[in-house]
């Protein structure tokens, strides 16, 4: 009997455990041959319910399971979670806490920078820029071991300011890693932004328009990558933001390419905020004293930092007691989740693990 | 605008639909009625003073008297933020879907109808989201709500 050839569609799942979904998520695929006819991410593998724990802890002990909830960027978890408990406070965060958060946060948001471009060029065959990203990933990550003595879950930010001071031989580390680091990223851009395979790769692929970005609130360098100038850091700027001199980098291109270049040109701005901050730093407390069981005001509040995957937000509804009544975390990657069935319509599969690698989705932060 | 103004045109063009809820946030909060929650929603996205286009979150809360949605929308163009909420009744905790307004409600939405029980109608996918498929225990973040395996977290001195 000879073979037919079958020409509907077929439906097979990518991942929980795809290498290139980094996490685990389960993307339902139709295709067409190698074309995606439609994606439907299954998500919840890695729910923690983090948000129903926090009810039954007092906020300090809360700011821990901040870090698990977005392992990439704990620096800026934690400062968003403290954020937005001060605001139910009259707590006074003291000057040199406010710039030493600014320092962890921008270093954090070049690590994971890095770890999102060095992936990319992973996911797509370049084992190159992996290795040259992870090498300065690692600077970064012993400066902040100095610091707290963490590599991955810092829980350095505390409410009130910051769990300790900086060692005397954090800046002249801090220092030589920051002048050594525009170089670096020239090296890297040598690799992969002129690279006729990388743009072949990224160009065009994945675009996100501008009704896009307000539609499914797409957030940080994958909105700025399409044309929107929005950066929290400069437009509703929190803790001391306004005190530094820096641009926000937009593109309008909205493609894998551009998300890319945003990031890159981030990570100069990120690391030019960093030598500000060392330069203006004062001398003083790290912390204002604190109760461990403090009780806010009764209210309500929903206060957000400009993590380096998009928008983070805090939403906590205090009633007056040590513990939160309710807190909602909200993360960039679960919006950029849900964008990516729109934008893999009739692309090959191919595309979906640059698309996926491109807005840097990370699974923790939307299972929660 | 600053939070007088959005106050007070919101007020004006929504008269004895919107209760202001006082507090000292930087943002203004409203209290809204669960019927006109789409009315309002596609008032303040489309309005040429407010364009309200970017939902940043969308809670579901149990006041243990009350089931809450709070919505929190801000506007990249014009740089201003707006909260506003809506109380429904515990046993029957039904609003229409803002999904259509915009596009990220969807899963925003069902993972409130998922933890808390609150019915989006309209919503054309109300389905488990962040639990097991087997799940079988009902609404984790709902105040009361007993586990069958929880060990209560030991009260502190």
């Amino acid at each position: 009997m000879a073979n037919k050839l079958h020409l509907e569609t077929m439906q097979i799942n990518m991942g929980p455990h795809h290498p290139s979904t980094h996490g685990v998520c389960r993307l339902i695929l139709t295709i067409d041959g190698e074309n995606i006819v439609e994606c439907v991410p299954d998500i919840g593998f890695l729910h923690r319910s983090i948000e129903k724990i926090c009810e039954n802890r007092t906020y300090a002990q809360c700011i821990p399971m901040m870090d698990r909830f977005e392992y990439v960027t704990s620096m800026m978890c934690n400062w968003g979670f403290a954020l937005a408990t001060e605001k139910l406070t009259d707590l006074v965060v003291p000057e040199r806490a406010e710039y030493l958060r600014v320092i962890m946060g921008e270093l954090n948001r070049i690590a994971s920078h890095l770890l999102c471009i060095g992936v990319t060029g992973l996911d797509l065959g370049a084992l190159t820029p992996f290795l040259y990203t992870f090498r300065e990933r690692e600077d970064i990550l012993d400066l902040f071991e100095m610091t707290c003595g963490q590599r991955l879950t810092y829980n350095y930010i505390r409410i009130g300011g910051v769990s300790r001071d900086i060692p005397p031989e954090f800046f002249p580390k801090c220092k030589e890693f920051l002048d050594k680091f525009g170089e670096k990223c020239d090296d890297y851009e040598k690799v992969l932004t002129e690279n006729p395979i990388w743009i072949a790769r990224n160009r065009n692929v994945g675009v996100i328009t501008e009704q896009m970005v307000y539609d499914y609130a797409v957030s940080g360098p994958s909105a700025r990558a399409s044309g929107v100038n929005f950066d929290i850091r400069k437009h509703d700027p929190y803790s001391i933001y306004d005190r530094f001199d820096f641009k926000v980098p937009v593109f309008y291109g909205g493609d894998c390419y551009d998300r890319y270049r945003a990031r890159m040109a981030e990570m100069r701005q990120s690391a030019s905020i960093v030598r500000q901050a060392l330069d203006q730093m004062p001398e003083g407390d790290v912390r204002c004293k604190v109760s461990p069981k403090f009780k806010p005001k009764v209210g309500e509040v929903y206060s957000r930092v400009e993590n380096s995957r998009g928008e983070m937000g805090f939403h906590i509804i205090s009633d007056g007691t040590v513990k939160p009544f309710r807190v909602r975390a909200r993360g960039g990657s679960y919006n950029h989740l849900l964008v990516t069935p729109e934008i893999v319509r009739g692309l090959k599969i191919a595309d979906l693990v640059a698309i996926f690698a491109s807005l840097d989705i990370i699974m923790p932060e939307i299972d929660r | 605008m600053t939070k007088e103004e959005l106050i007070s045109y919101i007020q004006e063009n929504f008269s004895g639909k919107v209760e202001l809820i006082e507090n000292d946030m930087p943002e203004p909060y409203f209290l809204i009625e669960p019927k006109a929650i789409v009315a309002f929603s596609r008032f303040i996205h489309d309005d040429n003073k407010l364009i309200m286009h970017f939902l940043m979150n969308l809670s579901g809360v149990d006041t243990k008297e009350n089931m809450e949605v709070v919505y929190n929308v801000c506007s990249y163009r014009l740089k201003h933020r707006l909260f506003f909420k809506t109380v429904l009744p515990h046993e029957k905790a039904e609003v229409d879907t803002v999904k259509e307004i915009w596009a990220v409600a969807d899963w925003h939405e069902r993972e409130a109808w998922e933890l808390f029980g609150i019915n989006f109608n309209g919503h054309p996918n109300l389905t488990r989201f962040l639990l097991p498929d087997d799940w079988d225990q009902g609404h984790p973040l709902r105040k009361d709500w007993v586990g069958r395996d929880v060990i209560p977290f030991p009260e502190g001195k």
